[in-house]
């Protein structure tokens, strides 16, 4: 399990992000004392550390700067402030990504297990069951057969994939899709979804994905 | 300064004269002075008058004919008393005294106004900051209760959206730099835009049709993704009932520019209100039908366009479309490697 630190000074705003994690099935830690946020930062042992820019009492692109010095743990900024040269300060200054206030959740969501994923250090070939997923070739093989995947299709089976076992509601899948630039409709999404069954039966595994109705799809 | 305008401002000062010298005359010939020595008294008298009029209006003219000029050159009118030099007759003087005391009060009631405004505008801009915490807070409650707060997340949205558009309006207003030109992927701007969107969209069930937008613009990203959210929310807000949402976006490259179109298939706007569409508080037809308009909207994405250095225009036909382009000129001088 992944843990993440929240540095927010607002409080209501902390606590529901730690919610929200919990719920995403993160750890969580929260920073309550802004004194000496720094030395908070080093000190945890978390995955990932969310960053508000603005802070009582060092503003968190300083903050970024000097704990980019000595540390490599990804960080992801928050601000409510909507300005570019934040964002290429940020980004400057060793940010892994920049999301603005009120963020949308589900995209959040998406783009903390993107930054984790990226900085996993030992990436190994994915695989689902006896499948092997390539993302290179974009497609899935199985017993030496290859099914090529479209990009929404391959989009639609690592959510899938990533939340195995998991119910995943229409709703994050097209989040998930329109945050990639592909602008489905709710037909287009249902169409994607028995293409991609179609593929998977014909390498075999007729029923990997279960459809639960009225609450999205899962994964077996 | 011309010399018979001066000539006719004096008038009565010669009449004067002339009534001055006549008396004299009658009273020389009255006293039986003779005559060469009235001769010799009236001349003296004549040269003397006119070489002190051509004297004054010499050293005047050069002072009054630098005036004119200057305000006729001068783009910034206010600016006249910083030209003028000190004149060396007294109502000169006068004059470049009076005006530089009205430019020193002007400038001092104008300092106090910009003042003003730059507090407000900085009031603003940390008000909106603010604001956005609490409807974050908010957002993440709603997800948080689960699926039943969705209609409370749309509404959400909805004060997000007015709060950006209070920031806008005070940056697009002020005359403050605060933006930063770099070069911005159409794409990925676009998307963030149709990402917070996509609720709407679905529920409308629109179609977005995109294509060739793998190109950079030299602009400020945040405030393009304001404007193109604006023309997003139009386009919603303005769509025809008969017929399902499309809005197709495409951009193309010419050789000093690149264009951005926004094209749905609406409403679209009267022919009579296309003109104003730009202008502050317009609503047009559109407007009374809807009662949504604020009429503040593209006049925002206008004012912000003019600041950027982009061109902007709209095309449209009633009842069958609204297109929006914006001009974005290729200037390597921008960029800053």
């Amino acid at each position: 399990m992944n843990t993440i630190l929240i540095i927010e000074d607002d409080r209501t705003l902390s606590e529901e992000l730690s919610i929200l994690l919990e719920k995403a099935g993160y750890g969580t830690e929260r920073v309550t004392d802004f004194k000496d946020v720094l030395s908070q930062m080093e000190e945890s042992a978390a995955d990932l550390i969310l960053l508000d820019i603005s802070l009582p009492e060092e503003n968190g692109e300083v903050l970024l700067q000097k704990f980019r010095k000595e540390n490599d743990t990804p960080v992801i900024m928050l601000t409510s402030r909507t300005e570019d040269l934040d964002e290429v300060l940020s980004m400057s200054y060793g940010a892994d990504d920049y999301i603005t206030k009120p963020y949308n959740p589900t995209i959040l969501l998406l783009r903390i297990s993107a930054v984790l994923k990226r900085s996993a250090k030992n990436v190994q070939t994915q695989m689902y069951q006896d499948v092997k997923i390539s993302l290179v070739s974009g497609s899935l093989i199985r017993n030496g057969m290859e099914q090529v995947l479209t990009k929404n299709e391959m989009l639609i089976f690592q959510i899938l994939f990533e939340h195995q076992g998991e119910i995943v509601s229409r709703d994050e899948l097209m989040t998930a899709l329109w945050d990639n630039d592909e602008f489905l409709n709710d037909n287009a999404l249902s169409v994607n979804i028995s293409r991609l069954r179609g593929k998977l039966s014909a390498l075999g595994i007729p029923d990997a994905i279960e459809t639960r109705k009225k609450q999205g799809y899962l994964l077996k | 300064m011309k010399g018979l305008d001066y000539i006719k401002d004096r008038i009565t000062a010669y009449v004067m004269r002339g009534i001055a010298g006549l008396t004299a005359l009658i009273f020389l010939s009255a006293f039986r002075v003779q005559a060469q020595a009235v001769i010799v008294v009236m001349v003296l008298f004549f040269v003397t008058a006119v070489s002190l009029e051509l004297w004054d209006y010499v050293r005047k003219r050069g002072f009054y004919r630098r005036l004119e000029t200057a305000l006729k050159e001068l783009d910034k009118k206010y600016l006249l008393p910083e030209l003028l030099e000190q004149p060396d007759f007294y109502e000169g003087k006068l004059l470049v005294d009076a005006l530089r005391e009205c430019d020193k009060s002007m400038t001092e009631h104008v300092a106090d106004y910009r003042r003003q405004s730059r507090e407000f505008r900085e009031y603003i801009e940390l008000w909106v900051h603010e604001a956005k915490i609490p409807v974050a807070s908010l957002r993440l409650m709603c997800h948080n209760s689960g699926s039943s707060s969705q209609k409370m997340a749309g509404q959400l949205g909805r004060i997000d959206d007015y709060i950006e558009n209070v920031l806008y309006y005070a940056r697009s207003e002020n005359a403050e730099k605060d933006y930063v030109i770099k070069e911005v992927s159409l794409q990925k701007t676009f998307g963030n835009v149709a990402v917070k969107n996509r609720e709407a969209l679905q529920v409308m069930d629109a179609e977005l049709a995109t294509s060739g937008l793998d190109r950079y613009v030299m602009t400020d990203g945040k405030w393009l993704e304001f404007m193109i959210g604006q023309l997003m929310a139009n386009s919603m807000k303005y769509c025809s009932r008969e017929r399902r949402l499309v809005i197709r976006v495409w951009a193309e490259q010419t050789d000093d520019r690149v264009v951005f179109h926004f094209r749905d298939n609406g409403k679209g706007i009267d022919a009579g209100d296309l003109p104003y569409v730009f202008e502050k508080s317009f609503t047009g037809r559109n407007g009374r039908e809807n009662h949504g308009s604020t009429g503040m909207g593209l006049y925002i994405v206008r004012n912000l366009c003019e600041r950027l250095g982009h061109r902007i225009e709209v095309f449209s036909e009633y009842g069958e479309y609204t297109e929006v382009r914006i001009d974005f000129w290729k200037n390597d001088f921008y960029k800053m490697d």
